[in-house]
């Protein structure tokens, strides 16, 4: 009886507490499944479909603009970004291709494999998300009323708290984000040992 | 044994006689309760739990039809349940950051809650929120300690030498006994 193990002995206390029963049968844990793959799915649909919205809107934009050429090419940018994040987002979230294989796998491999899955998603996400080339192009989109508003200053100063919360957003952004790298990389190298001490 | 006969319907598909559905089914039935355990150990919110158990099934339903017998059904299926589950602590990216290693916890001054616990409610709180502190790995480790697993099936299932295993299961007795009192006369 539970109610009558000694408290100071938790394998006891750990292996005799009440569980409940599982109650989805196989058929159910199917449609489980199937609907997971159909939610995925329409989730990636979404994104892609967002994806496509941006890059048609900056296209139409930069068609029906014909006064100044850098703008023009800053539109052209975004439009490809918006194409580009479509791209990715059928690349990498639309479901169909095989996750790391949780079976196979021992624990510490597989605990170490998304980590760094984790790492390299962070180290990349600058380049997949096509980040440099967005601010290109909305620095291209700006700059010529920033030279403009040079002539009178007023007008720049209009610029001022755009530059001010980047500014802020880059302080904050590059050290959380080199910090918490470092941390993950600790902590593969930590399982790498464990890796290595296990197979010798 | 559960497990030699579970490894037996394993042989059973490779040649076909046994469907992924009921290898699974079997699977299930012999360890439900320790899966329930384990995902208890990994998640106390009782809705996110019941999730995170789905999780687990869904993905071992699914893993069954893969199986190729490198390893027993047992370890198979350990497995699956804590890679999965590792996969939830890891998306929780700020629990993530807090977790420490259990040499952390064994060293940590002022930790002491040698106090006895009155109730086994008490004392599942109590090992549950020393389980919630941990990295996964410790995690995993002081899990299958609790279930009573000898040292050569964790080190199978984790990939960690024996040499690891007996620091670590030396260390989560250390603890276990600072917090429980484990291996001490139960003072009434």
């Amino acid at each position: 009886m539970p109610s009558e193990l000694p408290m100071n002995d938790p394998r006891n206390i750990w292996q005799n507490q009440p569980t409940e029963v599982f109650k989805m049968s196989v058929n159910e844990i199917r449609g489980k499944a199937q609907r997971r793959r159909r939610k995925a799915r329409r989730e990636a649909l979404l994104q892609i479909t967002i994806g496509i919205v941006v890059c048609a809107f900056f296209a139409w934009i930069f068609a029906r603009a014909h006064d100044e050429t850098l703008p023009r090419v800053g539109l052209g940018i975004l439009s490809l970004c918006g194409l580009n994040f479509a791209y990715q987002a059928y690349r990498w979230i639309w479901p169909g291709r095989p996750g790391p294989d949780a079976a196979v796998s021992s624990s510490v491999e597989f605990y170490r494999s998304e980590l760094e899955r984790s790492r390299d998603y962070g180290l990349h996400i600058w380049r997949r998300a096509g980040l440099t080339f967005c601010f290109l192009g909305l620095a291209l989109v700006i700059l010529p009323g920033v030279i403009h508003s040079l002539n009178s200053p007023r007008l720049l100063l209009n610029f001022v708290p755009v530059l001010v919360l980047l500014a802020i957003w880059l302080a904050i952004f590059f050290p959380t984000r080199k910090r918490r790298l470092r941390r993950l990389q600790e902590e593969i190298d930590e399982l790498r040992g464990f890796e290595q001490h296990g197979r010798s | 044994m559960a497990s030699d006969y579970l490894d037996l319907r394993a042989e059973a598909i490779t040649t076909g006689d046994v469907s992924q559905d009921s290898l699974y089914q079997d699977a299930a039935d012999t360890y439900g309760a320790s899966l329930d355990r384990l995902a208890r150990a990994y998640e106390l919110d009782p809705d996110a739990r019941r999730d995170l158990l789905q999780d687990i099934h869904l993905h071992l339903w699914r893993s069954f039809g893969n199986f190729d017998r490198r390893c027993s059904v047992r370890t198979w299926v350990y497995r699956v349940a804590h890679n999965v589950a590792t996969g939830h602590v890891i998306r929780q990216r700020r629990v993530r950051s807090r977790l420490v290693s259990i040499e952390s916890v064994d060293t940590m001054p002022g930790n002491d809650r040698g106090e006895l616990v009155a109730s086994q409610n008490e004392a599942l709180d109590r090992v549950s929120m020393l389980i919630q502190r941990l990295k996964p790995l410790d995690r995993q480790i002081i899990v299958f300690y609790l279930e009573g697993m000898d040292a050569s099936s964790i080190g199978e299932i984790t990939g960690l030498s024996p040499a690891n295993i007996a620091m670590k299961v030396h260390r989560i007795k250390n603890v276990l006994r600072r917090w429980f009192g484990e291996g001490e006369p139960h003072a009434e």
